[in-house]
């Protein structure tokens, strides 16, 4: 069997994403991407008092299995993860696409994660400006314990205003981590109240992680490691 | 932490040096009086209230409501509503600005009333509207390029140079950094913004600034116009006798009324403008519209603190410490101006906010602190060459303005695209209240005790060349940074495959693949991938490593990392391996944009997909 390649997600405090960059560069990462997003508020205090932005730094690395859970152990260690709102990291299994590859080879050897590897799943939701909120919410309602907010543009459409612009709707991309037994609720959750049934509402689809850090399942704050 | 935390941290970093310094100077060479002393530390601690709440608010209104107005400017249908509506944005956020009024004045004054206050105003006013005007209609063609654009727009300016005096010279560029106040920027920036994101395309990066810096041209053309058709040549009379305040809290509370007075007036006009297209276009939903509510006054509080605080804190400072340093030997003079231009410059509001517009535009591509230092090298130099002028009045200012900006303007073709419109902006960012007041009273102060010195003229020629200085060093700045220059793909315009087995999606295993190119490149690959039967996509903007596009700034070892762009699909899994093939297949995708394509099964509820991103 191929080795299992998998994208490693780290998301950071705004600012720390070079600290962490360097760190993995000397695990042996090579294509790192960092993009900007907003966390979700943990404090209720805060939230009350109307705070309800935080900035955040997301990387994605390309990683080899063992590469990423050699990231796992050293970021967890360098940045103490484990901490409470220190940052989190997940693993999602990804083929990367060689040009090459025959169909039957892909069609047999990839996607042969086996189901209990699967800790936890990330529920991505692509919805229009404005509304990644509403969807934390009620994310939220349903059990989730946070979220992080990407801003994207979908792919343009061509308009007959007087200059010849494709619009380029502004979006905004939802990424929720939430363990394998809540996620048919929140998703059915999202799903109904934001109306991504109707059409132009948004779509949603959820990726398997198989291994996380740094997530601090529920409120008594008892932090739940991957075992991989 | 909050946002308005983060931006307290970030308002006391910039702004703790120059309290440093200003009380170093007063303990060591500057013989200051408690009663000022105690004031300026009172100004700073409400500077920084004022400044991070004005910020906060700023973010939650100027931002969505140029957001709001700019898309309304770029959906619309006529070329005539396009320019009524950008003209109108211009002519209003200018027309109300407080420092235009008090320039108004003084030019009445010192043209001997022949040029009338609200002439002098509504021709600003006008001129800010059509550089707009003309700049809107630049960004949304997208042509001519800007570098060209501007570079027409000084060579006017150069040319009428020739008829001016130099006196008409100082008022005029003086005149461009008024305008660019404190609530005007942030507005124009936002504008800026929202029109290029709506424009999208590869030079949305680029379109996203350079509209202050347009902007700032028509204040310059306009003084100069009227100079030239009233036949004004000199300027007479002398700033006013200098009458400083008493006590320690009074001042402060005097001056606020009358600064809340202003600052409602400035705010108004927009306000209005957007409240009415909002009841009669926008709608939008009621907790967006009390948040924007909360925005603006916060904004108002804010920026009426944060003025006061300049007003009656720092005023007076910088008045003693120019007149004590003044008496001393020219070179402290000169030293301590260009020590003063490098620290103030970081706590103008604009500068905050133009750095915030950097960091999401580009998604930290270019770092913050980078752009932050070059400017305050550039109006440290700026600061300490207008001590000189002071110093010896054989010195002119034509002799630094026009050399300045002709480098720049030949720089502007050979520097990276996005620094071009960053640095012709940071010309009007620098010049904000904390320069008209603080920096200006420490010049007047030294122009008052060396004899030789105009206390007028000199005085708008400080403001003249802060919003110079900043122009020319980002501009070298950006000409050092220059891209590995990568021929962006032209898009070819092929009518996509309808596929047919599409059409019942719900019933399909759906695959996502995650796509990551070089900044420009997304809309080939989607191209790319529609062709093959993708659908939608959605496109996010980030920095990341590569060995090949290192940019590396010499000496210093700063470096810029590489823009990203990374392309999420949702495909029914059976057309997931053609898409992922035709995208590592296309040579051009593959050695110019370095892609790399990630495919992983995914259960997806994508019924309404095929309307969600359009006609395949």
């Amino acid at each position: 069997m191929a080795i299992i390649e998998t994208l490693f997600f780290t998301v950071v405090d705004r600012g720390k994403a070079n600290a962490v960059l360097h760190k993995a560069q000397e695990c042996g990462a090579k294509g790192v991407t960092i993009l900007l997003g907003e966390g979700t508020v943990q404090s209720r205090l805060l939230r009350k008092m109307g705070v309800t932005e935080l900035h955040k730094e997301i990387l994605v690395i390309s990683a080899s299995e063992e590469l990423s859970d050699r990231l796992h152990d050293t970021l967890c260690k360098t940045f103490s993860l484990s901490k409470r709102n220190k940052g989190i990291a997940f693993t999602i299994p990804f083929k990367r696409w060689h040009k090459q590859t025959s169909v039957q080879e892909e069609k047999t050897s990839d996607y042969s994660i086996c189901d209990d590897k699967i800790t936890h799943y990330c529920i991505i939701t692509v919805v229009d400006k404005g509304r990644g909120r509403e969807c934390i919410k009620s994310a939220r309602a349903a059990g989730a314990r946070g979220g992080t907010l990407i801003h994207g543009r979908g792919a343009g459409i061509p308009t007959d205003f007087y200059f010849p612009l494709v619009i380029e709707p502004q979006k905004e991309i939802v990424m929720i981590i939430t363990t394998k037994d809540k996620v048919s609720a929140i998703r059915e959750r999202i799903f109904s109240d934001l109306e991504l049934g109707k059409a132009g509402n948004g779509i949603l689809f959820t990726l398997p992680i198989t291994r996380t850090s740094g997530l601090v399942e529920d409120r008594f704050g008892e932090s739940k490691e991957g075992t991989s | 932490m909050s946002l308005l935390f983060e931006k307290t941290k970030e308002v006391l970093r910039t702004l703790l040096p120059v309290v440093i310094l200003v009380l170093l100077l007063c303990f060591t060479i500057v013989d200051v009086e408690t009663d000022v002393l105690v004031r300026f530390l009172v100004g700073s601690v409400l500077l920084l209230i004022g400044l991070s709440v004005f910020l906060y608010g700023v973010d939650l209104s100027m931002n969505p409501i140029g957001e709001y107005m700019s898309q309304e400017v770029a959906t619309s249908k006529t070329p005539l509503k396009i320019a009524i509506l950008s003209f109108l944005l211009g002519f209003l956020i200018t027309v109300a600005e407080p420092d235009l009024l008090i320039l108004g004045s003084q030019i009445q004054e010192a043209s001997g009333n022949t040029l009338s206050s609200s002439i002098i105003v509504y021709m600003v006013s006008i001129g800010v509207g059509v550089l707009i005007l003309l700049g809107v209609f630049r960004l949304l063609r997208d042509k001519p390029s800007y570098n060209a654009f501007m570079a027409v727009i000084y060579g006017i300016i150069f040319i009428l140079v020739f008829f001016v005096s130099e006196e008409f010279l100082a008022i005029s560029f003086d005149a461009s950094g008024a305008t660019t106040g404190a609530l005007t920027t942030p507005f124009v920036l936002a504008i800026s913004l929202g029109l290029s994101n709506i424009k999208g395309g590869k030079n949305e990066e680029e379109n996203s600034f350079g509209l202050v810096g347009a902007m700032s041209a028509g204040p310059i053309l306009a003084v100069m116009l009227m100079s030239i058709i009233s036949g004004q040549k000199n300027i007479q009379g002398d700033a006013g006798e200098y009458v400083y305040a008493e006590g320690v809290i009074w001042p402060i509370i005097s001056k606020f009324p009358g600064i809340l007075l202003e600052s409602l007036i400035a705010l108004l006009p927009i306000t209005i403008l957007f409240f009415f297209y909002n009841y009669i276009k926008f709608k939008i939903p009621k907790s967006e519209f009390k948040g924007i509510i909360k925005g603006l006054v916060l904004t108002l509080l804010g920026l009426t603190v944060f003025l006061t605080a300049v007003n009656s804190g720092f005023m007076d400072m910088g008045r003693i410490i120019g007149i004590e340093i003044g008496k001393m030997s020219p070179w402290i003079l000169i030293g301590t101006g260009f020590l003063l231009g490098l620290i103030v410059v970081l706590v103008e509001p604009a500068v905050h906010v133009l750095g915030e517009q950097i960091e999401e535009v580009t998604s930290g591509h270019i770092p913050l602190g980078l752009i932050r230092t070059t400017l305050s090298i550039g109006v440290g130099i700026a600061i300490a060459l207008s001590m000189v002028r002071i110093v010896v009045p054989e010195v002119k200012l034509w002799y630094f303005l026009i050399p300045g900006f002709l480098i720049a303007i030949l720089l502007s073709f050979i520097a990276d695209p996005v620094f071009v419109g960053i640095a012709y902006d940071a010309g009007g960012v620098a010049s904000g209240p904390m320069t008209a007041t603080f920096v200006l009273a420490f010049a007047q102060g030294a122009a008052t005790i060396i004899e030789t010195a105009n206390v007028l003229v000199d005085g708008f020629g400080v403001i003249a060349m802060v919003a110079m200085s900043p122009v020319l060093s980002i501009m070298i700045l950006g000409t050092i940074f220059r891209h590995k220059k990568v021929e962006y793909p032209a898009i070819v315009k092929k009518p996509a495959v309808t596929s047919s087995h599409l059409v019942d999606e719900i019933n399909l295993e759906h695959d996502c693949i995650l796509v990551i190119v070089n900044r420009g490149f997304a809309e080939k690959v989607v191209d790319v991938a529609r062709q093959s039967g993708a659908k939608g996509a959605t496109i996010m903007r980030g920095r990341g490593t590569g060995e090949n596009q290192k940019v590396m700034l010499p000496i210093i070892n700063i470096e810029l990392q590489p823009e990203k762009e990374i392309i999420w699909f949702i495909t029914a899994s059976d057309v997931s391996a053609p898409i992922a093939d035709s995208l590592l297949s296309d040579q051009q995708l593959e050695q110019d944009g370095e892609i790399t394509v990630f495919v992983s099964p995914t259960e997806a509820m994508v019924r309404s997909f095929t309307t969600i991103h359009g006609p395949g």
